[in-house]
């Protein structure tokens, strides 16, 4: 690996960038993204603040679950974050549908249009469990970097 | 004449938390006219609530909003309640109303640090969502959640509050009491905030009943409703309070009307948990609830939520209708921003404490069909367009930088 | 005037020909039915003689063989009027009143996408609540009405656009 993508990936892993979208969301899981930002759980010590461009942004922070006329919508802000970029689904509805599942103007989750690599559940899910689940994804995100690493340098 | 430009604001966008989109036209720097669309939020609850149980119903209710879920819950049980000709005990009606008061308190602290946020005072923001925590972890502790309690069943609630959860109630009233006095304080002293929410988004008394305008919104421009007053529900008819009108009608009226309304809820339920009656919680209720057509009507913390309900006698609703607050008060966005500044647009939309999700509950959404007829653009060909643009006018190819990135 | 009996009393007096029935369900509840011919004149009756100045919401319902249209009215006491128009099942339409209420736009805007209640008089705009590019003739909150008419398949991005 090259030192540039050296520091690259370290600054990725250490401050990765947010940006939240309600896709239809019932506001519930909204208020607790941004009660993960302000002092009592301080998501800001991990490096992570909130965006207002997905064009700066690394994680996608969707809740909701996905109504028809936003899809279109949440597809286009996906396309417009850099890569690698990840999509957390949070809140039983973005995971599922939820209590909402089944309704005529809804798709029923956030997987249902874009890729995700992490699902928090929870009606609303807790500020403690949406900085869990980030960190979570960045640990995974490093060992796949450390795997990939290593086969690269078994193949040399 | 300066020439006119548009400039859509939303779905996604920084200001707005929720998706809506607002086509303001501007003269110069002035707002011209302005175009609101929502709808992006619709899931299609009341025609869910059709096909589902009352008990069912109370749950998905409350799922409208996040934010004023024990309203709609409320609300909605009410009308139940009513056709069914349930009186419920004294002591549910009084923990009804405290769990209200309390939902109050943390949505009022919200929208005074999004207001904050708004107009770029962001230590306000993290100040009032701080302090909003002191709630919400009492609310986790009354009910075992943060938001969306369902405390309430229909013939009562499902929770008791013991003598020692009153303890902690009381201290951590007393805590937000300090604080509010400083936001009161700060409303009434800081030059900075009162000389940027001073004039704008103003809105006439006059105006402000014909746009139907309700709650914090309309008793910042004089009018004097509350339906916690007017037609008293739970057990407001026993608490002695005041209702919080302010004549400035602009923004500045609005954050004060909601700061003065926070030491009212820390009164009300002073007074709620000093008369607690010793009453079972809930009666029981039959399945069916017989036919029968009610009108409930709820002061949620952004104003008037009222639902109709129809039975049919069977376990299912025959039609649910709600109105939320955020649907009366945002027609009257419109008014407050005519002939008004780009930069205000943010923090007067937010003002009247917009809540889409509520308004949206019942709005259908689909792909853009005609869209292709027209000569808009999709944003597939609108994204190729862009692609191809900067290949041909700057030299850089966008496929190329990705696979680079690899 | 305070009291729902009171304006019940009132009303049978002096709006006799309008009504087709009026009765008071509860303190501060007054149900009210009137004619779909007096519908416009009584309407701004009650609005301007009779203070119920501030409007709720309006409610639009199918009774499968009729649709039915309520106005949900206050006035300054905390009283509630629920004006009920009943309307034919074949070609329902009904008067505006954004002239006396223009916040009355939104919910008869409501009326036209989801039940096919026509609005005379309602200026043209952008339609709400449903898109533009909605089927025409599909009234979601009709009884007969069920989701399979729409294309219930969503599209998903290919592999997140990364071959793109």
């Amino acid at each position: 690996m090259k030192i540039v993508d050296k520091v690259i990936n370290w600054a990725r892993l250490k401050s990765p960038w947010v940006i939240h979208f309600n896709a239809g969301a019932c506001n519930g899981c909204d208020i607790e993204v941004v009660a993960a930002l302000t002092p009592i759980y301080d998501i800001e010590r991990f490096g992570s603040i909130l965006r207002g461009t997905p064009r700066h942004a690394d994680v996608l922070l969707c809740c909701g679950p996905v109504t028809r006329q936003l899809k279109d919508r949440l597809v286009r802000i996906y396309e417009q974050m850099p890569e690698p970029k990840f999509v957390v689904a949070i809140g039983a509805c973005a995971c599922s549908g939820g209590a909402i599942d089944g309704c005529y103007s809804v798709v029923s989750g956030i997987d249902q249009a874009i890729p995700v690599s992490m699902y928090i559940p929870g009606c609303p899910a807790s500020p403690d469990a949406i900085i869990d689940g980030v960190v979570k994804l960045l640990k995974s995100y490093e060992e796949s970097l450390k795997q990939a690493d290593k086969k690269n340098e078994n193949s040399k | 004449m300066s020439k006119k430009v548009v400039i859509p604001i939303g779905p996604q966008h920084p200001a707005l938390k929720e998706p809506a989109s607002f086509d303001v036209t501007l003269k110069g720097e002035r707002v011209a006219d302005i175009l609101v669309k929502v709808g992006y939020n619709h899931r299609g609850i009341e025609k869910a609530c059709e096909q589902r149980p009352y008990l069912q119903c109370v749950y998905l209710v409350e799922r409208v909003c996040g934010i004023c879920s024990h309203s709609h819950s409320t609300c909605f049980i009410q009308a139940v309640e009513e056709i069914a000709n349930i009186q419920i005990p004294p002591r549910a009606a009084y923990i009804r109303s405290l769990i209200g008061e309390l939902e109050r308190i943390h949505s009022h602290l919200l929208w005074l640090g999004v207001a904050a946020h708004e107009i770029g005072f962001d230590t306000l923001l993290m100040y009032s969502w701080r302090d909003r925590e002191v709630v919400m972890d009492l609310l986790a502790l009354l009910t075992g959640n943060r938001v969306n309690y369902a405390v309430n069943v229909i013939g009562g609630v499902r929770k008791d509050i013991s003598e020692e959860e009153k303890g902690q109630i009381l201290k951590a009233v007393d805590i937000l009491e300090e604080r509010t006095k400083y936001y009161v304080q700060v409303a009434t002293e800081e030059i900075t905030l009162i000389e940027r929410l001073s004039k704008v988004g103003y809105i006439s008394k006059e105006d402000a009943v014909r746009l139907g305008a309700v709650g914090p919104t309309g008793r910042a421009s004089g009018i004097k409703r509350d339906i916690r007053k007017d037609d008293p529900y739970a057990a407001y008819g026993e608490v002695d309070f005041e209702v919080i009108t302010d004549d400035h009608c602009d923004v500045y009226g609005r954050a004060v009307v909601r700061i003065k309304e926070l030491m009212q809820s820390y009164s009300i339920i002073r007074q709620l948990l000093k008369k607690l009656p010793q009453t079972p919680l809930a009666v029981n209720v039959p399945r069916l609830i017989p036919v029968g057509e009610a009108v409930s009507r709820y002061e949620a913390p952004r104003g008037e939520d009222i639902h109709y309900l129809k039975s049919n006698g069977t376990d299912k609703p025959e039609r649910v209708k709600l109105r939320a607050p955020t649907l009366a008060n945002v027609q009257s966005v419109s008014k407050m921003l005519e002939d008004g500044y780009l930069a205000d647009v943010p923090i007067v939309i937010a003002a009247i404490d917009p809540c889409f999700s509520c308004t949206d509950r019942m709005i259908v959404a689909l792909d853009d069909v005609s869209a292709k007829k027209s000569d808009r653009m999709d944003w597939k060909s609108l994204r190729e367009f862009s692609i191809n643009w900067y290949k041909k006018n700057r030299g850089i190819d966008f496929t190329k930088i990705k696979k680079m990135g690899k | 005037m305070k009291t729902a009996n009171d304006i019940v009393e009132k009303f049978k007096e002096t709006y006799s020909s309008f009504i087709v029935e009026i009765f008071a369900q509860r303190e501060r509840r007054i149900w009210l039915e009137v004619d779909k011919k007096f519908f416009r004149n009584s309407f701004e009756k009650f609005v301007n003689q009779e203070g119920f100045n501030m409007l709720s919401t309006i409610s639009g319902l199918d009774l499968k063989d009729k649709y039915q249209v309520i106005y949900h009215m206050c006035n300054e006491y905390g009283v509630v009027l629920n004006i009920k128009v009943s309307l034919n099942k074949e070609n329902p339409s009904v008067q505006t009143i954004t002239d006396l209420f223009p916040s009355a736009e939104l919910s008869e805007r409501e009326l036209e996408d989801l039940l096919g209640i026509k609005v005379e008089g309602l200026v043209q705009g952008r339609r709400y609540p449903l898109p533009d590019g909605w089927p025409e003739g599909q009234y979601p909150l009709r009884k007969d009405w069920d989701a399979s008419v729409l294309d219930k398949k969503i599209e998903k991005v290919s592999d997140g656009g990364k071959n793109e």
